[in-house]
């Protein structure tokens, strides 16, 4: 009994300590060296979004904003349906600035999630540290603060369709893009892996 | 020559913005009060279409929802949007529930609170908000509109609002849009629409 539970100790261990792999990817080489990120590029739209989320199962609705007010800085503002602010964020790639937010919502760890996760929305050029691509799907990987970025354009459409945040081991974060244009998402899928938290956008218009 | 051109020009449109919004005299805010108290003590359900836009400097274009009240007395309330997605939310028997495009879900009012917020929203329609120890009230007048500038007295409430501005169309009791300012200046404005007072309204429309 106890050879079973560590033979099976040691099976999870080597599985779980699988490093992270795409499927079918093979290395591509001479590829591009930046990557730009077009979905939130546009400092002439005002990007808003139906949001829902569902945090340890608990759902909670509201809009998303997002605006890039300078070269460098995306303003994101999350508000009710009735139009008060529950967040309001100014961030670049070093920067976190909270404008406001709600009481109830100030705890480091909302906020550490919420900044990485905008973070990893927002920023438009990424460095290529590695490039593969398997049948679907050309897709970079960008090295950052000892994490991986992998950004999966598809080859059919050419738009970005998926960003996963990993460790060596494992994604953390999965974003799935659904974009008509390949410039604008008009749904947005954010998914965590390690904790029970999820994020769904859809474009709101007039 | 410019600059006196220029320092007329100003003053003419400061003079204007003055000319467009008077303070009311104590007889007048009297008598506002006293019509717009006997006309809500009547009100035994509202219906009413609404617009609101959500101000933030930032951002080129406000962002524009829209959908329809219903209120019964005391204290059934219907708020939905419509466009452009579907939410409703009702507050019924110290309840609230929500509908969020199809995701239900319902939340225990804590019975002060949701006084409180009932109040809010049903005071901000009919305009019956001016015996709250919550706000303290100045009155203006225009060519068109009474206008009621409600101030938050407590800590709590002005962390979210700076000011709650009423307008009553010049000869109604009732209000026709609400302006709620946050702190920083971006606001919420609400425009009513097709407004109608005691119409017969089914316990139904208060499901969602």
């Amino acid at each position: 009994m106890i050879r079973l539970l560590l033979i099976s100790f040691f099976l999870l261990q080597l599985i779980s300590c699988k490093s992270y792999q795409i499927d079918d990817a093979t290395v591509k080489e001479n590829s591009i060296q930046e990557f730009k990120n077009p979905y939130f590029d546009n400092p002439e739209i005002d990007y808003v979004y139906k949001a829902q989320i569902e945090v340890y199962g608990n759902k909670l609705g509201g809009i998303f904003v997002a605006k890039k007010i300078s070269d460098s800085i995306h303003r994101v503002v999350f508000t009710t349906e009735f139009g008060n602010k529950l967040m309001d964020f100014e961030l670049s790639d070093n920067d976190f600035k909270v404008n406001y937010v709600l009481e109830e919502l100030d705890r480091k760890m909302i906020l550490n999630t919420l900044e990485e996760d905008f973070r990893l929305l927002l920023k438009v050029n990424h460095q290529v540290n590695q490039s593969f691509e398997n049948s679907s799907f050309n897709i970079f990987k960008s090295n950052s603060n000892h994490k991986f970025i992998y950004f999966f354009v598809n080859k059919n459409s050419n738009s970005l369709t998926k960003l996963v945040s990993a460790t060596k081991h494992k994604e953390k974060v999965v974003f799935e893009f659904e974009s008509k244009n390949t410039t604008f998402a008009e749904i947005i899928k954010i998914n965590h892996k390690n904790i029970k938290l999820k994020i769904e956008l859809n474009q709101i218009t007039n | 020559m410019k600059i006196k051109f220029f320092t007329i020009l100003f003053s003419f449109t400061v003079s204007i913005g003055f000319a467009q919004e008077q303070k009311m005299s104590n007889s007048e805010i009297l008598n506002f009060k006293n019509e717009v108290t006997k006309e809500t003590k009547n009100i035994k359900s509202l219906k009413t279409d609404f617009v609101q836009y959500k101000h933030m400097d930032f951002l080129s274009k406000d962002i524009e929802t829209s959908g329809k009240m219903v209120f019964k007395a005391p204290n059934l309330l219907n708020w939905q949007y419509t466009k452009p997605y579907q939410y409703s939310i009702v507050f019924k028997n110290n309840k609230i529930y929500i509908n969020d495009q199809g995701n239900k879900s319902t939340v225990d009012a804590k019975s002060k609170m949701f006084e409180k917020i009932n109040k809010l929203i049903v005071g901000s329609v009919s305009g019956n908000m001016f015996d709250d120890n919550e706000f303290t009230i100045t009155y203006f007048k225009t060519k068109d509109y009474n206008i009621a500038k409600l101030f938050p007295k407590t800590a709590t409430i002005k962390k979210y609002i700076k000011e709650v501005n009423l307008f009553f169309p010049e000869n109604e009791s009732t209000v026709s849009q609400v302006k709620l300012i946050e702190p920083s200046g971006d606001y919420t404005k609400i425009v009513f629409k097709n407004k109608q007072v005691n119409a017969k309204i089914d316990d139904s429309a208060f499901t969602n």
